[in-house]
């Protein structure tokens, strides 16, 4: 379980820090003003507004850049990404989905779920036998372009997610409420969402930062952390720390770069699924000793690791997470 | 080329002549296994659907049999659009790297020629790779890397002028004084493909989230076949097929060697050439649409040469035949395994299978010189 855990959730989590990709920021096409909701405390993109008639057909914007048409409000739902996933069933959706990842397991519900991608494999047949009426897939090569191209030249719609920041992922949430014409629910979402972000930021006003150091993974003697100007590189600076990254690319960073950056803490991510990763474990590693988190004994154990690398809903969770594990004397 | 027309009676005894109910019973008995292997492939994947069912489907669609419809249009969909088109392609892959492979060792003489041996596949790859990679180092290229030319992508143009233009220019590197020595092609290929082989591996260094991709071509896969991949690749290889079939007698010829062929009125340099470009060009259309596939080249044509002997008259056409189911059964293979690439199948069969053949014959017919 332990040896297994790792590799299953590591290797998609390592693709998708790779590269800060290039995609274009998604839009909602049918009415870019807000009508409704609460004022969100963070800019977002502009959303669709509820509409009394029947919205469709719509035709919406993905984040590769896709123009998709919807003729009916969808009814079979493919997930090809947790996070999509859990995007879904945080509109309600969770009983329209006919197919998932075999890395899904948030909400409970989607357990008895057909599993259409397995082993990281989008089995095409599987999909298509799910006779779906909307696919959400992940973008930067999550899911293959191949398997998007040939699902779409199938008809089937295809929508690509991959939000990189809090807000694109707000903006990715409206787009699914869009999408399923939910657009109330994803707007009371995204304002509950920004709201608390909000507080987490309210709480840290004036909080000084400590040179964090997150450790992503340890594979074949390279360290994986976050990556310079990636989402979770960002996600801890929001959490009030001053994060140690690694090269923008491989979103590595080299042991002798690591002691001179000397972080202030060191927030084990691999150990939620990796009991032999402890911070004695770390004090042990040979060069480690000298890094002043390890001298002090500010090296923790960070067990909600799923939800800061899943961009859904939950992503707050992570956040709030984090922002407790790094300002513990804040949030007691 | 005159004197080629009819086998000198020296020739006769080394290879024989094929007896007509011989020559029908591998020719039949290769068409009857393609089209079990057809029926088989099609109806088996990760979603079940009924033996019954897939023949009908196939009845209907490329019989035009007025068959009942007892089935879905999804399970329609699975069959035609998604299981047909990549078994084809499966059986035209395999047909056509065995039968290069099976040209490539007589014309270079060497049991261990397989259809990539003079630099098609690390052109190839390199072409394909670079496919992959430069939209990612240049974002301008980006913006054309979803499109298509021909009705395929760019990953497969660039892999087919990649193969055939490696071929292409190892010849010219590798002819002197208007002949070209067969062991200088092979190492001039070595040479070059080496070259190309850091190149992609330089590329794949630098390539990021895109190493998955890169990896799944270089194992070669059939994952993404479609009909319009197969429409480019199709008439390339049928062609080279038929030109190939046609030349059964020359590649018997050069078996004897350059000199003994010349004298017997064989043009052998320029033949060579011909023969070079007809089976680059099919290998390098099988690569394009499948990736760099391995062992289907090699294994096949010895496996052939053991069974009915080294005349190329049936040795040719077979090779097509078996190297099609083969690949087709071997891709079966791999999609009831949770779609792993091909390439792996192959190697982990078909290596293990040459070895045992190898330990079996020990004389090693595989190619007479």
């Amino acid at each position: 379980m332990k040896g297994n855990g790792i590799t299953m959730t590591l290797r998609p989590r390592l693709l998708a820090l790779f590269v800060p990709i290039l995609l274009v920021g998604c839009s909602v096409s049918p009415s870019p003003t807000r009508t409704s909701g609460p004022t969100p405390t963070l800019a977002t993109t502009p959303t669709a507004a509820p509409s009394v008639a029947a919205p469709y057909p719509v035709t919406l914007t993905d984040d590769a850049g896709r123009s998709v048409t919807l003729v009916a409000a969808p009814q079979r739902i493919v997930s090809l990404a947790p996070s999509n996933t859990e995007i879904v069933c945080a509109l309600g959706a969770c009983a329209d989905l006919v197919g998932v990842t075999d890395f899904d397991d948030y909400p409970p519900e989607v357990a008895d779920v057909d599993r259409v991608v397995v082993g990281a494999q989008v089995d095409v047949e599987k999909v298509v036998a799910a006779d779906p009426d909307l696919v959400i897939a992940a973008g930067n090569e999550l899911t293959p372009s191949a398997v998007i191209g040939q699902l779409s030249g199938l008809d089937l719609p295809v929508l690509v997610l991959y939000p990189e920041t809090l807000d694109e992922i707000y903006a990715d949430i409206e787009l699914v409420g869009a999408a399923l014409d939910v657009t109330a629910a994803a707007d009371e979402l995204t304002a509950l969402m920004q709201a608390r972000v909000a507080a987490v930021e309210a709480r840290l006003t004036g909080a000084e930062r400590p040179r964090t150091f997150y450790e992503v993974g340890i594979f074949a003697g390279t360290i994986y952390t976050a990556g310079q100007g990636s989402f979770l590189a960002s996600l801890l600076e929001t959490a009030g720390a001053e994060p140690v990254t690694g090269d923008a690319v491989s979103t590595s960073i080299q042991l002798e770069d690591l002691v001179v950056a000397d972080p202030q803490l060191i927030l084990l991510g691999d150990a939620a699924y990796d009991g032999s990763i402890t911070p004695e474990s770390v004090a042990d590693r040979q060069g480690w000793a000298g890094i002043g988190a390890v001298r002090d004994g500010r090296v923790v154990v960070f067990e909600e690791d799923l939800v800061v690398t899943r961009p859904g809903p939950r992503i707050v969770d992570g956040l709030e997470a984090l922002a407790r594990a790094i300002h513990p004397e804040l949030f007691d | 080329m005159r004197a080629a027309a009819t086998t000198p009676t020296a020739v006769r005894p080394l290879l024989g002549t094929p007896s007509l109910t011989r020559a029908a019973l591998v020719i039949g008995g290769g068409l009857a296994l393609l089209v079990v292997v057809v029926v088989l492939a099609v109806a088996l994947g990760s979603v079940q659907v009924g033996l019954g069912d897939t023949t009908a489907i196939l009845g209907r669609r490329l019989l035009g049999l007025p068959l009942p419809v007892t089935w879905t249009p999804v399970t329609e969909t699975i069959i035609v659009d998604l299981r047909l088109p990549r078994v084809l392609t499966a059986m035209l892959v395999g047909g056509g790297l065995a039968m290069a492979g099976t040209v490539f060792q007589a014309l270079l003489r060497n049991p261990l020629a397989d259809p990539y041996i003079i630099g098609t596949a690390a052109g190839a790859s390199l072409g394909a790779v670079s496919g992959i990679v430069l939209p990612l180092l240049v974002p301008a290229l980006a913006i054309g890397a979803g499109s298509t030319w021909l009705g395929i992508g760019i990953v497969q143009l660039l892999a087919f002028v990649g193969g055939l233009g490696t071929v292409l220019l190892v010849y010219a590197v590798a002819r002197s004084a208007g002949r070209v020595q067969v062991v200088t092609l092979l190492l001039t290929g070595y040479a070059v493909s080496a070259v190309l082989a850091a190149v992609v591996a330089m590329l794949m260094f630098v390539s990021g989230r895109a190493l998955g991709a890169i990896f799944g071509w270089l194992m070669g896969s059939l994952a993404d076949a479609s009909w319009p991949e197969l429409a480019f690749a199709a008439p390339l290889l049928v062609v080279s097929f038929a030109a190939l079939l046609v030349r059964w007698r020359r590649l018997n010829l050069l078996l004897l060697g350059d000199a003994a062929a010349a004298s017997l009125g064989l043009e052998v340099e320029r033949e060579k050439l011909v023969l070079t470009v007809l089976a680059t060009l099919a290998t390098s259309a099988a690569v394009a649409i499948s990736g760099t596939i391995g062992f289907v080249g090699l294994v096949v044509p010895h496996l052939l040469r053991l069974a009915i002997g080294p005349d190329h008259r049936l040795l040719l056409p077979a090779s097509l035949l078996l190297g099609a189911s083969l690949l087709a059964l071997a891709d079966l293979g791999a999609r009831l395994l949770g779609g792993i690439p091909v390439g792996i199948v192959t190697a982990l069969i078909g290596a293990p299978f040459f070895l045992w053949l190898l330990r079996r014959s020990r004389t090693v017919v595989p190619v007479p010189s």
